[in-house]
């Protein structure tokens, strides 16, 4: 993707797109609003994670709120179960797109050590998660580790793509920034399981598939 | 009966009250080694000995509605009424053994109110009834769900509720596709 600064612009094809995409990303990854989705303990070190100590303000994701209709950024922290899972989904249908996953701890990214008949197994069962964080539960620099690598994920997103279709960026651009959601639970396929930040077309061929 | 093992500090038993407000309903005495008072009663007159355990005998306090499957065996299910007197400090249990295949018990949320989420649980637990309960929904497993769970016979792998899942979302979804093609007609 290409920099913000106007020396290391390519002058050549798609010049404005991708110094206007480079400027989404840049405001996207870091004003990134959570939802503190606290379903268990992790909910628990979610809080650390926002207070003084670890201090999520330094990254820009420090503005929690309780509605999902102002946020970009589910945290599902902790364990999941069938019960909660229709409200979850609620949740994550409720925010506005863009929209980011991160499924905190071993519970909500494969059901952990619960493998029971009340809990899911793992939260891609219901919906698209972009970084999975290990632990039971992780500490605060786990999940602060996964913001920075989702702030790099959307760093190399082409946001503009589902608006202009798909051009041919500059060379070395550094990966496609496409994501494939699969459901691992064999749900129904429809538009809504695509991953929303992937461009039409490749949610069709995923479709085929 | 005679109790055996009574922690320190707790008063000895007294079963004589509990006896006394039992009169008349056919009881029958289990020693636990735990040493609470314990009665098995019919199930038809649960309802009124524990009213009568609540107005005579001073339990003013519904500690635990429960139920044991005890699979293989008939009659498979044994309900489980824990009371506390606060007066007194003392405990009683009772037990009553509903019918297999029309498992049925009267409720005591009139009694008292807070019994209502043990008898929640219990119904979505084992499926045990619980006649004159106001909202007998299933408490921690998805409404629907055609199994329950503590059963015996329920298999230990368990059975994940994700079809009623699938079918909410397929039902949202089908709403929502409805609602989309007539927004753009």
């Amino acid at each position: 993707m290409g920099s913000l600064t106007p020396a290391d612009a390519q002058v050549d094809g798609g010049f404005f797109a991708t110094k206007t995409e480079a400027f989404i990303n840049w405001g996207r990854k870091n004003s990134l609003w959570p939802m503190p989705l606290g379903l268990s303990c992790c909910g628990i070190e979610l809080m650390a994670m926002l207070g003084p100590k670890f201090d999520l303000a330094r990254f820009g994701a420090e503005a929690a709120r309780f509605s999902p209709r102002q946020c970009d950024l589910l945290i599902i922290a902790g364990t999941m179960t069938w019960k909660m899972a229709q409200a979850v989904r609620l949740t994550y249908d409720q925010m506005p797109d863009p929209k980011w996953v991160i499924a905190m701890g071993v519970c909500s990214s494969s059901g952990g050590m619960y493998d029971s008949y009340a809990v899911v197994q793992g939260a891609d069962s219901i919906l698209p998660v972009d970084v999975y964080v290990p632990g039971c539960p992780p500490r605060p620099d786990a999940v602060i580790d996964a913001l920075l690598k989702l702030q790099s994920r959307i760093e190399r997103e082409h946001p503009l793509k589902r608006v202009f279709g798909d051009f041919s960026g500059p060379e070395g651009d550094e990966g496609t920034g496409e994501q494939t959601h699969q459901p691992n639970f064999g749900l129904g396929t429809s538009h809504l399981d695509a991953h929303p930040h992937t461009p039409s077309h490749v949610n069709e061929e995923n479709k085929q598939r | 009966m005679s109790s055996t093992v009574t922690p320190a500090g707790t008063p000895a038993v007294d079963t004589e009250a509990i006896a006394a407000a039992l009169e008349g309903i056919t009881t029958k005495w289990i020693t636990t080694p735990d040493g609470i008072p314990t009665v098995e009663l019919p199930v038809e007159r649960v309802h009124e000995a524990l009213t009568r355990l609540k107005t005579n005998a001073e339990f003013e306090f519904c500690t635990l509605v429960t139920a044991i499957d005890h699979f293989p065996a008939s009659p498979r299910f044994q309900v489980i009424w824990q009371l506390l007197s606060l007066a007194r400090n003392q405990r009683v249990r009772v037990y009553a053994r509903p019918s297999d295949d029309d498992a049925v018990v009267a409720t005591c949320t009139d009694l008292w109110p807070g019994a209502a989420f043990s008898e929640r649980e219990c119904f979505d637990m084992f499926g045990i009834r619980f006649a004159g309960h106001v909202n007998l929904r299933r408490l921690l497993m998805p409404d629907g769900y055609d199994h329950h769970p503590l059963r015996k016979d329920f298999p230990h792998q368990g059975i994940q509720p994700d079809r009623l899942y699938r079918e909410w979302d397929a039902e949202r979804r089908g709403q929502w596709e409805s609602e989309k093609d007539g927004g753009s007609q």
